[in-house]
């Protein structure tokens, strides 16, 4: 992997030269406290000390509403109007976040490819950046705190400068168009890297087990706990909109006045909804709030590990940061585990 | 079906959801291109009191003896009654001082003059008769108006949201007010339909859509006692526009009280 140096001072001009790449998207304000992504005409609207934006990217992929197809009793099935064939770039994406896109390729590539997702997605670059993990961050557990793969560019401060991988030909790309901005490593850089890694791993304030917890959900399938935060939650689907590897949509139709065109959608679902489950004939086979709590911790921590060998989790830390109830999924794994040092 | 014969009636409540209808300008004509309206005394002349319908919406709640005598007329007239509003899905602010005894809110309101009317405890329209469809809001949403009117077209129930404002305001990621600015927000137990219109002003849900399907007012009523609202400002609120539904029944009051 080829890894460059590009001093702060000439990170401004860098990150405005990638707008010849496409329209830049970046973390900004959202309110008084809140970040989004969002599209930036200047450097100076960018959040770079960021944590963590209330939407994961993939909003931007798999939208939270979006129309599949028109249809209508002339012209039959028709797909939406393509969208402008343009680049979005995304500069400051955090090692989590990249992640979770990964886990989504990795879900949406499956045996059905969904075309709407991989449509943006494969016009998107990535341009990482480190974090310093807060209260809530416990990535460093779900092993998602460093990335090695799924960006363009990724930047990581070494005090004066950033220590720049370059992931991609795209991303050399960028790099190459502005050359003079960037210097080569030295020795004191890579000593600096080294450190700010070792900085970074020891900084993480959460650490859990999630080795073995597969078995152990298991044995603790009728445990108390589902109970007790079946009370609690409020099953207003905070959690899955804002969950980076939550994935699940309902499909519904919307109909014109004249009944007979309209447009197939789909919008983001949410197991911990009470129809989430709802079959034919009524029948609902999570219709306890307490099982559909249960059910989202058992397929992010259970039920995808057998799938895809690891867990969806990627410990962003947004579920316990938003939601309305205070539901913290490292103390429920912490109780599941029976962890006495919490 | 032909055109569906239509009738639009209002009960007790400002008419505001009838005249919602009549907001939707651009769509107007469609709509009455659509339906057979027969009568919707609201807006016009010379309806037709008498005659068979398919379709019946209603707003307002029920307020009145008389109010009870028209719905139940209404529902033998038509196939199917849309109830309109969050007045005639859940009492709406008619019934907000429900707890009260209507005689002395009335002594209290109208004085002497209270005498020549009668008045009960504002219920909502499902209390009395068998209602297919329910569009709340307050007033109610154009295009879960014009959604609704689409399906019943098409001989179909519209697929309405039946989970919670939170849902919409994140999938539009306003910042949560409740959890930024500490505000008393019943976004958790109202139902979406609004896109979440008050949290993208930074303001908090005041709950006019009425609870959504199995509502947590527990869970919700801990979690602003530990914002630290008072019981007195908590229960005011969560009286505002539903006071009469299932899931604000008295246990609720007592046990919120005493928690
Ligand atoms: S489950 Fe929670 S912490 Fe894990 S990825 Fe989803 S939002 Fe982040
Ligand atoms: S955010 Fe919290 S209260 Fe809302 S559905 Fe998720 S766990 Fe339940
Ligand atoms: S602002 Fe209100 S509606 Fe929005 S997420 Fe917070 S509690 Fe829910
Ligand atoms: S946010 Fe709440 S109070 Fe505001 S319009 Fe929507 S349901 Fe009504």
């Amino acid at each position: 992997m080829k890894i460059v140096k590009l001093p702060k001072e000439n990170l401004a001009k860098f990150v405005s030269s990638l707008s010849s790449f496409g329209q830049i998207h970046a973390p900004v304000k959202r309110g008084e406290k809140s970040l989004a992504f969002g599209p930036v005409s200047d450097f100076a609207q960018i959040q770079l000390n960021y944590t963590r934006t209330i939407l994961p990217l993939k909003k931007y992929f798999f939208k939270p509403i979006d129309t599949m197809f028109n249809f209508s009793a002339e012209k039959g099935y028709e797909l939406p109007m393509e969208e402008p064939e343009q680049r979005n770039v995304f500069f400051g994406v955090h090692p989590c976040d990249i992640h979770g896109l990964k886990i989504l390729d990795l879900v949406f590539s499956g045996r059905y490819v969904d075309n709407y997702y991989f449509a943006r997605r494969n016009n998107a670059a990535i341009i990482g950046l480190d974090c310093i993990p807060d209260e809530f961050c416990f990535c460093r557990s779900t092993g998602t705190d460093f990335v090695d793969s799924g960006f363009d560019l990724f930047l990581s401060d070494i005090d004066e400068s950033y220590l720049v991988r370059v992931g991609t030909s795209l991303g050399d790309d960028m790099v190459k168009a502005t050359e003079s901005l960037f210097r080569d490593i030295e020795k004191q850089d890579r000593e600096k890297y080294k450190g700010k890694s070792i900085e970074k791993r020891e900084s993480f304030q959460i650490q859990i087990q999630l080795q073995d917890l597969p078995g152990i959900m298991d044995l603790e399938y009728d445990s108390p706990i589902w109970e007790e935060l079946g009370q609690d939650c409020l099953s207003c689907g905070t959690c899955s909109m804002v969950c980076p590897t939550c994935y699940c949509y309902a499909v519904f139709d919307e109909l014109d006045l004249d009944a007979s065109s309209g447009r197939r959608m789909r919008r983001w679902d949410s197991c911990l909804f009470k129809d989430y489950a709802l079959v034919a004939g009524g029948h609902n086979f999570r219709a306890e709030r307490s099982s559909r709590v249960k059910n989202r911790f058992f397929h992010k921590q259970r039920g995808f590990v057998s799938q895809y060998g690891r867990p969806s989790c990627v410990g962003c830390g947004r579920c316990k940061a938003y939601c309305p109830a205070g539901i913290d999924i490292v103390e429920v794994i912490n109780k599941l585990r029976s962890e006495i040092r919490v | 079906m032909g055109k569906p014969k239509v009738g639009i009636y209002g009960l007790t409540g400002c008419a505001g959801d009838q005249l919602a209808i009549l907001n939707c300008e651009d769509e107007l004509l469609d709509i009455a291109g659509a339906l057979d309206i027969k009568s919707f005394p609201m807006a016009m002349s010379g309806g037709d009191e008498n005659c068979p319908l398919d379709i019946v919406f209603v707003d307002g709640a029920v307020v009145q003896p008389k109010d009870e005598e028209l719905l139940k007329r209404l529902r033998e007239r038509a196939t199917l009654l849309v109830a309109i509003g969050t007045c005639a899905v859940w009492g709406g602010l008619p019934a907000m001082k429900s707890e009260i005894a209507r005689e002395e809110l009335k002594r209290k309101v109208y004085g002497r003059a209270g005498k020549i009317f009668d008045t009960t405890a504002p219920q909502h329209l499902s209390r009395f008769v068998k209602v297919d469809l329910s569009i709340s809001g307050c007033p109610i949403e154009k295009e879960q108006l014009l959604q609704s009117v689409a399906s019943l077209l098409h001989g179909d129930l519209p697929r309405l949201p039946n989970y919670a404002v939170c849902t919409e305001c994140k999938m539009a990621e306003y910042p949560c007010v409740l959890l930024e600015k500490g505000q008393l927000c019943l976004g958790p137990i109202t139902v979406a339909g609004c896109k979440a219109r008050c949290p993208s002003y930074g303001q908090p849900c005041i709950g006019c859509r009425g609870p959504v399907e199995e509502a947590n007012v527990s869970s919700e009523v801990r979690v602003l006692k530990e914002k630290g609202f008072t019981w007195f400002d908590i229960q005011n609120r969560l009286r505002t526009f539903a006071a009469p539904a299932d899931c604000f029944e008295d246990k609720i009051f007592k046990e919120g009280a005493n928690a």
